[in-house]
């Protein structure tokens, strides 16, 4: 019985996936026209060729970009976060600068960026950085805060030191909504990155989109954007798990996993 | 053919297997249960957490039928909810989009009340709980004391046959509760006459309040319940104002002496 | 006079900041190079007063709202689906996942050569982008119905279709409401998004400025004015500020029952 399940699942969503691409198929045949509408198997040889050829460079382009831009946006976004929750004054000028920079989503930075870096990988590693800055922090800052006072209380009671208290019970406190902000990080900085790389670089996935519709080569341009769907799609699910895993005791992790 | 003699209810050995969605396993949650209501009594259901108290009374609601055996209702079998019982939830169930005098108002409009007769009935009943003037509260704008006054609004204004609660004043505090119990028994009718209450299956954790309010307590076991002992309640009405009688006190021992081993042991296997 | 520190320290911290920036530039000599709190100033008033700025806006706007209310109408309606019925929950989730994890600016070549550069390419970008909040919020606000108010509705006697209309649509309709927020959000984030990439790829000499996005190309390639393009950043942030209090006054408005 719990081992049908997943295959069960699997199958129906072969079939749902079985379903989709025979339409896609039959309306490649209908509109018969390769550049404006390539059909399932040219985009499917196309990926194969890439894969062999430019494809792992532009995936490792984007990977690096998005490794050096998430890894310093999440910092940042942490780093301020428990300087304002330690810190009156600090909270009280970052916390506003937050909130006025928060509405200019990472997109509206990309001419500037492009005036200062210059058409290149700095543009991308820029708009990521900015825009997982911001959930991280949020979320961050909320969990520092909405720690229940009677936990602290108790652990104080117990003989806990203010340091053991952070570590032992106002991290572990924070860190559901620490996770989901990292997941939504994540979610914006993959957006901003291929918008970056579309629009101001010279590598990455989103860059070998156009590069490709120079060429009007669709069904490459197709097979990029599905590795776009892929590997966002395996970056999130990274992070669920990791959420699942260092949150076990959590109900509201649980229940979203299951 | 309901007649004086017909049980409000009848339950006939009752048994309810659920089986998980999921899992697929099996839990047992009612075994041969059989009982009966006459009209007009006031009926209460005790026991350990996990005997099927609830399950018992979603049976009768007809939110659930069960697995063998069969439930009457003026002699005719259950089959689905019906305005004629009316329920009241553990946590109310008010519908939070709904003001106080909506909530109220939900079950004539349901039924096709016409609305100058609706709002007359909304207003008896909301005056009735003691409501008036908080018609247009939401009710997350309503202390748990007001709310479950809503609910009972809501409850009396479909005039249903039977009222069906399930641990109706398990969420206020005790004080909120005792003055509760005392209203609850007012309007069910405790000092008039027989022949106009309404038959009320209550199912309660508190042993006290089961006794202090009914006419018999039925006291279920746990995994699989099935009744234990019903206990005829042998004190006077009214009973408002006298709560302390020591007849009550060696009833709520009785049934207490019958159902502590298994609601320690619950304690320890309650997930 | 004693003001509290919330208010005290951003009141001496960012006008300092934004006058030592100010003096900075012109310090360094680097106005041509360099941004400053006045030339910004000046920018605004020079869009203002001679309507590029609002038309910009407006452009965008218009496509935002059309892109976002063709999300609504298909997103809904599948959430619904997918919310009430199980197995085809099961068989499309991945799917949805998969197609949500594509960035919808990666749409946008197969949407300039499907739709066009006049405007319907952009608004594809957006109706997509806005398209998966209201499909996850509308399946996640069917599932977290309250059982026990369908039941309760059931007792006191509701049709089915009663408790359609009385317990599961408006008990759907704050969730749906959320998914609307993100969606706006999103919707405008993707239409400047959108916009810049056409302008850079296919009309870069910014003959016809018909969105923001479109705009700050020109500005960039064309005007290359700094100030303006800090100016257009702004009024980004700022837009998405009144979108965002927009939609929350319209959601307190139509879900009065939520605290």
């Amino acid at each position: 019985m719990r081992v049908m399940r997943p295959i069960a699942r699997l199958a129906e969503f072969a079939l749902a996936l079985g379903i989709l691409v025979i339409l896609w198929h039959l309306l490649s045949v209908r509109v018969a026209n390769a550049t404006l509408l390539p059909s399932p198997l040219a985009v499917a040889l196309a990926w194969v060729e890439l894969l062999r050829t430019d494809l792992p460079a532009d995936i490792a382009a984007s990977l690096v970009h998005l490794g050096v831009g998430y890894g310093a946006g999440a910092a940042l976004g942490l780093a301020l976060a428990i300087l304002c929750a330690r810190s009156a004054v600090a909270d009280a000028i970052v916390d506003p600068a937050m909130e006025l920079l928060r509405p200019i989503g990472a997109i509206a930075w990309i001419p500037i960026a492009i005036v200062f870096f210059g058409i290149g990988r700095g543009v991308p590693m820029f708009l990521i950085f900015y825009a997982s800055a911001f959930p991280i922090f949020v979320n961050t800052l909320a969990g520092v805060r909405e720690v229940d006072r009677n936990l602290i209380a108790a652990a104080r009671m117990l003989g806990a030191s203010p340091r053991l208290v952070v570590t032992h019970v106002v991290l572990p406190a924070a860190m559901p909504l620490v996770l989901a902000g990292a997941r939504l990080s994540l979610g914006v900085a993959w957006a901003a990155m291929v918008a970056a790389e579309l629009t101001g670089a010279d590598a990455g996935l989103g860059w070998r989109i156009f590069w490709y519709q120079e060429f009007f080569a669709m069904d490459k341009v197709m097979a990029v954007i599905l590795t776009i769907g892929v590997f966002g799609y395996l970056l999130d699910l990274a992070l669920r798990r990791l959420q699942a895993a260092l949150t076990r005791w959590s109900a509201d992790t649980r229940a979203e996993a299951a | 053919m309901a007649t004086l003699t017909t049980p409000k209810i009848e339950a006939r050995s009752v048994s309810k297997i659920y089986v998980s969605a999921r899992t697929g396993d099996k839990v047992e949650a009612l075994r041969g249960v059989s009982f009966s209501m006459k009209p007009g009594e006031f009926v209460s259901i005790v026991g350990p957490s996990g005997c099927g108290k609830s399950t018992l009374l979603s049976l009768i609601a007809g939110f659930a039928t069960p697995s063998a055996g069969e439930v009457l209702f003026d002699g005719k079998p259950i089959d689905g909810p019906d305005p004629a019982r009316g329920v009241m939830f553990q946590d109310y169930a008010l519908f939070p989009w709904r003001t106080v005098r909506g909530n109220v108002e939900f079950g004539p409009m349901a039924r096709g009340v016409d609305k100058t007769r609706r709002a007359a009935i909304v207003a008896r009943n909301i005056e009735m709980v003691g409501l008036a003037g908080f018609e247009d509260r939401y009710p997350h704008e309503l202390s748990g004391g007001m709310r479950q006054r809503c609910a009972l609004a809501r409850l009396l204004a479909n005039e249903p046959d039977m009222w069906l609660m399930d641990e109706p004043l398990a969420a206020v505090d005790l004080q909120t509760r005792v003055i509760l119990q005392d209203e609850l028994l007012r309007l069910w009718g405790d000092a008039g006459d027989p022949a106009q209450r309404r038959a009320v299956l209550f199912v309660t954790h508190g042993i006290d309040e089961a006794v202090y309010l009914s006419d018999r307590v039925i006291v279920l076991g746990r995994r699989p319940g099935q009744v234990k002992e019903i206990v005829d309640i042998d004190l006077p009405r009214p009973r408002i104002g006298a709560r302390t009688a020591p007849r009550a006190a060696a009833l709520i021992d009785h049934i207490w002496n019958l159902i502590r081993a298994e609601a320690a042991q619950a304690i320890v296997e309650e997930p | 006079m004693t003001l509290p520190l919330r208010i005290k320290a951003p009141l001496i911290f960012f006008p300092a900041l934004l006058l030592s920036w100010e003096c900075a530039v012109w310090l360094a000599g680097a106005a041509k190079i360099m941004p400053y709190p006045s030339g910004v100033a000046l920018a605004a008033i020079r869009d203002i007063a001679d309507g590029t700025l609002i038309d910009a806006i407006a452009g965008s706007l218009r496509r935002v709202i059309t892109g976002f209310a063709v999300a609504a109408l298909l997103g809904v309606p599948l959430g619904l689906l997918m919310g009430l019925v199980e197995p085809v929950r099961r068989a499309l989730d991945p799917i949805v996942d998969s197609l949500r994890a594509i960035a919808p600016i990666a749409w946008i070549p197969l949407a300039l050569l499907w739709l066009g550069i006049r405007g319907n390419a952009a608004l594809f970008i957006v109706a997509y982008a806005a398209f998966f909040p209201f499909v996850l919020n509308t399946i996640q606000a069917v599932r977290l119905i309250d059982r026990k108010l369908v039941d309760a509705a059931r007792a006191l006697g509701a049709s089915p279709l009663l408790v359609l209309r009385a317990v599961v649509v408006p008990g759907a309709v704050p969730t749906v409401m959320t998914g609307a927020r993100i969606a706006m959000a999103f919707a405008w984030g993707s239409i400047i998004a959108a916009e810049m990439a056409i302008g850079i790829k296919v009309n870069p000499g910014g003959a016809a400025t018909v969105g923001l996005g479109q705009l700050m190309v020109s500005t960039l390639y064309v005007k290359r004015d700094i100030n303006g393009l800090v100016l257009y950043m702004l009024s980004i942030g700022l837009v998405s500020l009144a979108i965002d209090h927009g939609v929350r006054a319209f959601q307190r408005k139509a879900t009065p029952w939520q605290r």
